[in-house]
């Protein structure tokens, strides 16, 4: 039986959800079980519009899961307020989980009827831009992709003849294409926060590309894993050493690219001028409240402290609404990198976050979205 | 604002009514010099004191803003002034990392009794602010 | 109930920015984004991100015979019978934008059966060819005739991206634009001054209120310097409603509309999801004018003020669930996922009802595409005269309490924006308090209002909202501090 701690490579049972989902079919098996059995009332999976466009929906139609197959990295949403106030399975990037478990922090999403199946991320992009990229730097119509995929560094793209093509994704961020520059610095890249941690990395020899590497994080994965191998969904086996040497190996070549790009993006503002900066990047915003209303962190609703005090009719030189959230996302921020994707002006407000964020979590040894046992920093009292 | 009128820092002190409020009023009292640039908000405690207060006052123009309360261990409601605390490292770190100089933003723990303490504080951190001039978050049209 | 999504057109604007409406198995409505949207990236302003509040049911319209809410035949037969007893010279059809493609041609189909045509409140001119949106990003030197924050927000990113690219960018108007190097307050005379090239872009917008003597100046500006001209337009389907009302009617200006309401010409008036009273600057006016009309057919979607006047009301569809196609500002098609068809099938009816033949959704559809496919270039020949809306003199001691924005995608709802703007003079001459408010006097009575200090001219008071006691575009008015 299924422990806390086991590292399994799994596949799905059934060839068809074996051959349309992305490695295996694993977690679509999960979810399929999970809804199946009752373990949840509903799953939240992503509804494909088309290669580049999904939306999240709450279902409790088995074919729903299994048409949900297959994973979409032009579909950078953040899955984590779909969760709340249901007893759902999910799956998520590491953001996702994270966004799940600050919501869980504020009593929003109970934890022990949310299951949360984490997969590998190494990044998401942009739809329109990518759409861009595959006619610039792929000369690829993007009408004609039929899935893509992240090997060894490349951003690979399948088309329609069965043709590939892998570019690198130094080569492609370089040209300003490529992955969504919180996801380039993002430190997160295996979900060890969630329930169970899945991915294709460590998935080697005959099985590549047809299975699923999963390690089990904790009592709900063992759950989440025994239901739907009770259910017959899936087929498991332990992972060999090199099958997690590899996996450990692919994560720390993603990580020390985060970091290169951390260093890149994050370079310090002298004293003498960051104020200055703040207020020339924010001085646009059109208080259209889309960076709080996406924001996986906040779960004050309507009426909150940022939207309460903050007037229109105030010329401050910066606005109580950011000021607010700037301090509100010192302690919360998971750096998912919404508020970017959504700002009608183009503020850069997830990097802002960050630089806040990260010197506050750091000095604190706190990461927003890891682990339920820590509270919100400004809630607590000092130890 | 008329040019060869000296500048004068503003400075918005947060006390509580147990404890520092009283320290001010010790230091009025004992007829300690005090600069005219001082504003008091009084709060029941310390642990009321919001950041958003704090910014809030940063943004309607203050130079400086002092965070004021009980002792540790000596707060009215028991705990109040250690979740001040808290909230205050994080104030701090924000402060800075928005670009203002620390010394616009200060945490004294003052009683009812220490009237010379806070005058004291407060004309140092009068002098500090003074040398810094102007806050930069200040509104055009505030002095 | 099922949870649904519906993929949809933001109704606020010209931009037609994508989204999805997501209806819970509650009802509830809320937004999700639609990043894989050209046009806006999944980006939304101020008012896409209340569209849910828009959309209450309570905003909703019913169908309603003489107050009374009916079912949706009685309520098309009452209409009916109005049409068919109207005499036809005296009937005028409006509509200015703010639905699909299909209905928009189904009304046409109406107006032929009737012998008229549908107006679109405004006059008929030569418009240059819509640019695309991105090509704002390219322009060396940007001339903005409004206010992109808050009329058109989803440009903002465009022109700072043509400013990252190294643009100037000049706005024309009196309030000063973060993203502007220059603010220039400018008359028509003096837009030499603005040295413009072939490289250069104005970006200026056409709706029922637009000045039309300084339209005419801005088109002779861009001919003259060769510079390119981006029109904005404020409701949603507004090319839309340009290119399939019937093409050689005498098109006439909201004003004159109304105008004709006045003098007793027009009798009988049907709106197609176009409020007189919301459009118009003084409303007051509009309403005491619709007031002349026989009867007043009402179809649309939302509920306003002139539903609530009307002798018959059509409810149709709200935008987010009508099936449907929509061209922006670029001209490019926009398709609705909703399968909503009450609209089309109502007209179907009252156009069967008058004499006319029945016709289907999917008809229209057809229709519609095939006007888009044969839809002429180049610029159309310009008829009907251009008047000039006259400047209301403000005497030495008073205010010019000017209506700064276009009106139409906040007019009457809910939001934090109810302030008027002044400069720091006019504060501490009336010794204005911060967080107090002003008393603003005009000859139609008295407002309390809060203000906001902003670096604009001295006599001059801004809103973005239409106040009661405004007579138009420009009032005069006085003030005190209350």
């Amino acid at each position: 039986m299924v422990e806390v701690g086991d590292r399994i490579i799994g596949y799905s049972t059934d060839t068809g959800v074996r051959n349309k989902g992305a490695s295996g079919g694993l977690v679509t098996a999960v979810l399929a079980a999970a809804l199946e059995k009752g373990l949840v009332e509903e799953v939240v999976v992503l509804k494909h519009i088309s290669e580049y466009e999904a939306v999240p929906i709450i279902t409790s139609d088995v074919n729903e899961v299994l048409a949900s197959a297959g994973s979409m990295h032009t579909v950078p949403v953040n899955l984590a307020k779909y969760a709340v106030g249901k007893n759902v399975a999910m799956p998520g990037k590491a953001c996702d989980i994270r966004g799940v478990i600050e919501q869980a922090k504020r009593n929003e999403v109970d934890i022990d009827n949310a299951y949360l199946i984490g997969l590998n991320c190494g990044g998401t992009m942009y739809p329109v831009q990518t759409q861009e990229m595959l006619i610039n730097m792929y000369e690829i119509d993007p009408e004609d992709v039929t899935g893509e995929n992240i090997e060894k560094g490349n951003l690979i793209f399948r088309t329609r003849s069965g043709e590939e093509k892998g570019i690198s994704i130094d080569e492609l961020e370089e040209a300003g294409y490529g992955r969504r520059e919180s996801c380039r610095y993002c430190d997160v890249k295996i979900p060890v926060n969630a329930d169970l941690a899945c991915g294709n990395w460590g998935v080697i020899g005959e099985l590549s590309g047809n299975a699923t590497f999963c390690e089990v994080m904790n009592e709900k994965g063992v759950r989440l894993l025994e239901n739907a191998i009770e259910a017959g969904f899936i087929e498991i086996q332990p992972a060999s050493d090199k099958a997690i040497a590899i996996r450990e190996k692919v994560n720390n070549v993603m990580l020390s690219m985060s970091e290169k790009w951390s260093e890149k993006i994050f370079t310090e503002i002298p004293d003498g001028e960051r104020t200055r900066y703040y207020m020339e990047q924010f001085a646009d915003c059109i208080d259209c409240g889309a960076c709080k209303e996406v924001c996986p962190a906040c779960t004050c609703g309507e009426d909150s402290k940022c939207t309460m005090y903050h007037n229109l009719e105030d010329n401050y030189r910066m606005s109580m609404f950011h000021m607010v959230r700037l301090m509100h996302l010192s302690d919360s921020c998971i750096g998912c990198g919404q508020c970017t994707d959504v700002c009608p002006a183009d503020i850069p407000v997830t990097t802002i976050f960050r630089r806040f964020a990260e010197k506050s979590q750091k000095k604190y040894n706190y990461k927003a979205g890891m682990t339920l046992e820590r509270p919100p920093f400004l809630e607590v009292m000092p130890r | 604002m008329t040019e060869n009128k000296q500048w004068e820092p503003k400075i918005v002190a947060f006390c509580c009514n147990w404890c520092s409020y009283g320290g001010a009023d010790t230091a009025g009292m004992g007829r300690f010099q005090q600069p005219a640039s001082l504003r008091i908000i009084r709060v029941m405690c310390s642990g009321r004191i919001d950041p958003l207060h704090v910014f809030n006052a940063f943004l309607e123009g203050a130079d400086a803003v002092l965070v004021t309360g009980c002792h540790l261990g000596d707060c009215h409601y028991v705990n109040g002034n250690y979740k001040t605390q808290v909230r205050y490292d994080f104030m701090e770190d924000m402060v800075l990392e928005l670009g203002l100089e620390p010394e616009r933003l200060h945490l004294s723990w003052i009683s009812a009794s220490e009237g010379e303490k806070f005058a004291n504080f407060v004309r140092e951190v009068t002098e500090q602010v003074r040398k810094l001039g102007p806050s930069p978050l200040k509104p055009e049209g505030v002095n | 109930m099922k949870e649904m999504i519906y993929q949809t057109i933001c109704p606020g604007c010209g931009v037609g920015c994508g989204l999805f409406i997501r209806e819970n198995d509650e009802g509830k409505l809320s937004i999700d984004h639609m990043k894989s949207s050209p046009v806006n990236l999944g980006k939304l302003c101020r008012f896409g991100m209340k569209l849910p509040h828009y959309y209450a049911k309570a905003n909703n319209a019913v169908n309603m015979t003489d107050g009374s809410a009916v079912d949706a035949e009685t309520a098309i037969k009452a209409a009916v019978e109005i049409l068919k007893d109207a005499d036809t010279d005296s009937v005028a059809l409006l509509s200015v934008g703010n639905t699909s493609n299909e209905e928009q041609m189904a009304f046409t189909k109406l107006a032929e059966t009737l012998g008229t045509v549908v107006q679109t409140g405004i006059q008929k001119m030569c418009m240059p060819e819509p640019g695309t949106l991105a090509e704002i990003e390219k322009a060396k030197k940007i001339v903005l005739f409004v206010d992109p924050y808050v009329q058109y927000p989803l440009i903002v990113r465009r022109l700072l991206a043509a400013k990252k690219n190294g643009a100037h960018i000049i706005s024309v108007g009196t309030n000063p634009l973060n993203l502007a190097d220059e603010t220039l307050d400018l008359k028509p005379e003096q837009y030499g001054e603005l040295e413009l090239d072939s490289e250069s872009l104005i970006i200026a917008d056409v709706h029922p209120n637009s000045d039309a003597g300084i339209l005419k100046s801005v088109k002779s500006l861009a001919k003259g310097t060769g510079a390119g001209i981006q029109f904005m337009k404020p409701f949603m389907n507004s090319n839309g409603a340009a290119l399939l009302a019937n093409k050689d009617g005498n098109m006439m200006g909201l004003a004159e509309l109304m105008e004709d309401i006045e003098l007793g010409n027009i009798r009988t008036l049907v709106t197609l999801d176009s409020d007189p009273v919301e459009l118009m600057p003084d409303a007051e006016a509009a309403i005491e004018a619709l007031k002349n009309l026989d009867k007043l057919i009402v179809i649309g979607s939302v509920n306003g003020p002139a539903a609530e006047m009307a002798d018959v009301v059509i409810a149709t569809d709200p935008v987010y669930s009508k099936a449907g196609t929509f061209l922006n500002v670029e001209d490019s098609l926009q398709e609705n996922s909703g399968t909503g068809k009450a609209g089309v099938d109502a007209l179907s009816l009252l156009n069967a009802g008058i004499g006319g033949k029945t016709f289907t959704h999917d008809e229209m559809n057809y229709l519609v595409m095939k006007t888009i496919g044969s839809r002429e270039t180049g610029t159309a020949q310009c008829k009907g005269s251009e008047i000039e809306l006259s400047l209301v003199e403000i005497p030495e001691d008073m205010y010019e309490l000017r209506y700064l924005y276009n009106p139409f995608m906040w007019s009457d709802r809910e939001d934090d924006n109810d302030f008027v703007l002044l400069n720091r003079n006019t504060v501490k001459k009336l010794g204005l308090k911060k967080g107090g408010c002003v008393n603003l006097k005009g000859e139609m009575g008295e407002l309390k209002m809060r203000f906001r200090v902003e670096a604009i001219p001295d006599g001059l008071v801004l809103t973005a909202k239409k106040l009661p006691i405004a007579k138009g575009v420009s009032t005069a008015i006085s003030m005190e501090v209350c």
